[in-house]
């Protein structure tokens, strides 16, 4: 049975002074998650700058060249619960040379908040920061029309750039659009609605973040093995699989598959953190007791016999680069997944996506921040799937072997063989 | 046997919590959980021992003691480690000072918690561990809400904030040099509330000074500080009696206590509800030097 996730993950997006950080502060203060002693350090920090508001920015803006710069570097994270749903928000940096930061917010994020200024109207990282997430899979926007003061709070403006928006997620295949007209400096229909706005009859942010539907458990069971542990019960040795499942839903009874290697076997028990369980679900961690001894080891991933993802050693992929150096193929990187580590081959670069002309062009070479289409090569075989199908067994990250940097995230397109 | 039907917060950020702790225990060669005695530590380590129960844990405790803790709180450490049947290593402060490592500071504001960060990282590299798991939490701080859950340290110990690795997906990247390590918070998106709703529900027991008792205190800064023999007051810094708790539990010399009449788990959860003053900002005093003294103090290495 599916089961509705207590927990939602989002992420704040849009351009520089889009007003990011002062619409999270805004929801932090409004749902009761800021304490009084932050408000005060927020005032003197306000007061520091010359600002004759409270500036809310700087609550989240927690690094020093942050504060110094007035600008968003890396994500931040915060908790707050929106009418007994958990949100946790990764505010995530407008700059185009942090879109990287950017692309790690928004990696399995459930909805993103996308802030565009009601006077400015839609800029190129608005539509870039939309493509981004059409990518990355998140299936809900809220598109907040900000600085909805600054245009006289007209509904006209309003329903033009709420049209933009919409199209503009339409041409890229992206998420739903829930447009929402707000100020999140005077705090307007982020929890409180307002007269100002009294043609407005469509939902706050806090209702469409508690309201949003989002279902677990709804696909193929899937779990990677982190640890195998072993213990002496009884003078027998008893192995167990550690990890925590990514998708779906196991039962006790279940044919399952360990893969790469192919080895089925029957699984006899269910360990819940020190609790036996007949079935168990994404995303719980789990210790899986199978009826006989199959050679399992760290990384393997655990399927059902009915339901396996494919095995393969060569995919086509999207990858968002995130390093300073330019990636040119071939190039010899490692690419992980989940719990394992395997060395790879950038085989071929297709083409470079141009986010602002939302067109792929042919490329040599993937600069930081650039989103491009390549074929990987894989040293070991690797149970895959598409990132569309499956997210967890579809999404890796290059490592630098040189460096040991993380230079870049992969959404996996296209499994070649198997 | 019972069947899942329902999904609760708690249930999330454990699972979350345990994935990291695995994760570490396999891809590091020695990991060590740093723990103080403090709440967000004792969860840790019971979220540990979950990890790999019905087996020991695969990574030893390790304390830094100033010297200048509670003694309540150390006497819940050796308990504790006992209870669990593991080994706890302690670095000391005062070992560190003897050695001449760092200088012991003096007057009424001289505090040992800058101090730690040098005994920390030589115990990091004397016992070569090249993972520390700690209780941090994004909601405590400016800075740590910018932190990676597996964050990395150069060979000095030192975090740069504006270089760290992107975690998609939950990926982590656990590739070190030599001499290199990393900091793991499996509690980085729990809250405060979350740390006390799940000791409640696992019924965990904590050291005595997180509960109300009479004590000894006087007022600095406007926050309340124990009375202790290694704390030298300033002239009108009078002791009296209140009935008070601690929110957090560190050097004694920088933190303060809250009055409080809360005696069970159930009466602090209901208080920490109703607070409107954040746990650090009620209790540290080290964070009040400058905007941005977490931050700064990270970059050293602290915890």
């Amino acid at each position: 049975m599916p089961v509705e996730s207590p927990m939602l993950h989002a992420v704040a997006v849009g351009s520089v002074d889009d007003g990011k950080s002062t619409l999270i502060g805004r929801l932090l203060y409004e749902t009761g998650h800021l304490n009084a002693d932050e408000i005060a350090h927020v005032e003197e920090a306000s007061r520091k700058r010359g600002r004759k508001f409270l500036d809310l920015a700087l609550l989240t803006d927690g690094l020093r060249a942050e504060r110094e710069q007035g600008i968003t570097i890396d994500v931040a994270y915060r908790s707050f619960d929106a009418n007994g749903r958990r949100i946790l928000l990764g505010d995530a940096p407008g700059h185009e040379q942090y879109t990287r930061n950017m692309v790690t917010a928004a990696a399995g994020a459930d909805v993103a908040i996308l802030l565009v200024d009601a006077k400015n109207g839609l800029t190129s990282q608005t539509r870039r920061h939309l493509a981004i997430c059409a990518m990355l899979g998140v299936e809900d926007v809220i598109a907040c029309v900000n600085k909805i003061d600054l245009v006289d709070y007209d509904e006209g403006r309003f329903t033009e750039l709420a049209d933009e928006l919409i199209a503009a997620s339409e041409s890229v295949d992206g998420p739903r659009i829930t447009a929402i007209p707000l100020s999140a400096l005077e705090g307007i229909n982020i929890t409180e609605r307002s007269d100002k706005l009294g043609w407005y009859s469509g939902p706050t942010v806090l209702e469409v973040l508690h309201d949003l539907d989002r279902l677990i458990a709804e696909e193929a069971f899937r779990m990677p093995v982190q640890w195998v542990t072993r213990h002496d019960e009884g003078g027998a040795d008893v192995r167990a699989l550690a990890g925590r499942i990514t998708s779906g839903t196991v039962r006790v009874g279940d044919e399952v598959v360990a893969l790469p290697g192919g080895k089925t076997s029957t699984v006899s028990a269910i360990d819940v953190l020190g609790e036996s369980r007949d079935m168990a679900s994404a995303p719980l961690s789990v210790a899986l007791h199978l009826a006989t001894d199959i050679d399992v080891s760290r990384g393997d991933v655990i399927a059902p016999v009915a339901d396996p993802p494919q095995v393969a050693t060569r995919v086509k992929a999207t990858i968002a680069w995130l390093d300073e150096t330019p990636l040119s193929a071939p190039a010899r990187l490692e690419v992980r997944q989940s719990a394992r580590l395997v060395p790879a081959i950038v085989e071929e670069l297709h083409e470079r996506l141009d986010l602002d002309a939302m067109k792929h062009e042919e490329a040599d070479a993937l600069e930081a921040n650039d989103l491009g289409i390549a074929t990987l090569m894989l040293a070991q075989p690797l149970a895959v799937q598409p990132y569309a199908v499956n997210r967890e067994m579809g999404s890796l990250v290059l490592v630098d072997p040189g460096s040991n940097r993380t230079v870049g995230a992969v959404m996996v397109t296209e499994v070649l063989d198997s | 046997m019972s069947t899942l039907t329902e999904l609760s917060t708690l249930d999330v950020l454990e699972a979350e919590a345990v994935h990291i702790i695995r994760e570490c225990a396999a891809e590091c060669e020695r990991p060590v959980l740093l723990f103080s005695g403090g709440k967000d530590s004792i969860v840790l380590a019971h979220l540990a021992t979950k990890a790999f129960a019905p087996a020991g844990l695969p990574f030893p405790l390790m304390h830094v003691d100033t010297g200048h803790n509670f003694p309540e709180v150390i006497e819940y450490r050796d308990w504790y480690v006992n209870e669990i049947d593991e080994r706890l290593i302690v670095a000391s402060v005062e070992d560190s000072i003897a050695q001449g490592r760092v200088q012991d500071e003096t007057g009424p504001r001289a505090s040992r918690n800058r101090l730690q960060t040098t005994t920390l990282l030589d115990a990091i590299a004397e016992h070569q561990f090249d993972a520390c798991f700690g209780g941090a939490r994004r909601d405590e701080e400016r800075a740590r809400a910018k932190e990676r859950v597996f964050s990395h340290r150069d060979m000095f110990g030192q975090w740069d904030p504006r270089n760290q690795r992107p975690e998609p997906w939950s990926i982590y990247n656990t590739k070190l040099r030599k001499g290199e390590h990393f900091r793991v918070f499996p509690l980085s998106n729990w809250t405060e509330i979350d740390i006390w709703a799940y000791i409640q529900r696992e019924g965990l027991s904590l050291p005595s000074i997180y509960f109300a008792h009479e004590r000894e205190v006087f007022t600095r800064d406007g926050m309340l500080m124990a009375a202790a023999d290694f704390v030298e007051r300033l002239p009108g810094e009078d002791t009296f009696t209140e009935t008070v708790r601690f929110r957090t539990v560190g050097d004694a010399t920088c933190t303060a206590c809250t009055l409080s009449t809360a005696s069970t788990v159930e009466q602090v959860l209901a208080e920490t509800r109703e607070s409107d003053v954040s746990e650090r900002g009620a209790s540290r005093a080290d964070d009040k030097t400058s905007e941005a003294a977490m931050e700064d103090r990270k970059r050293g290495g602290y915890f």
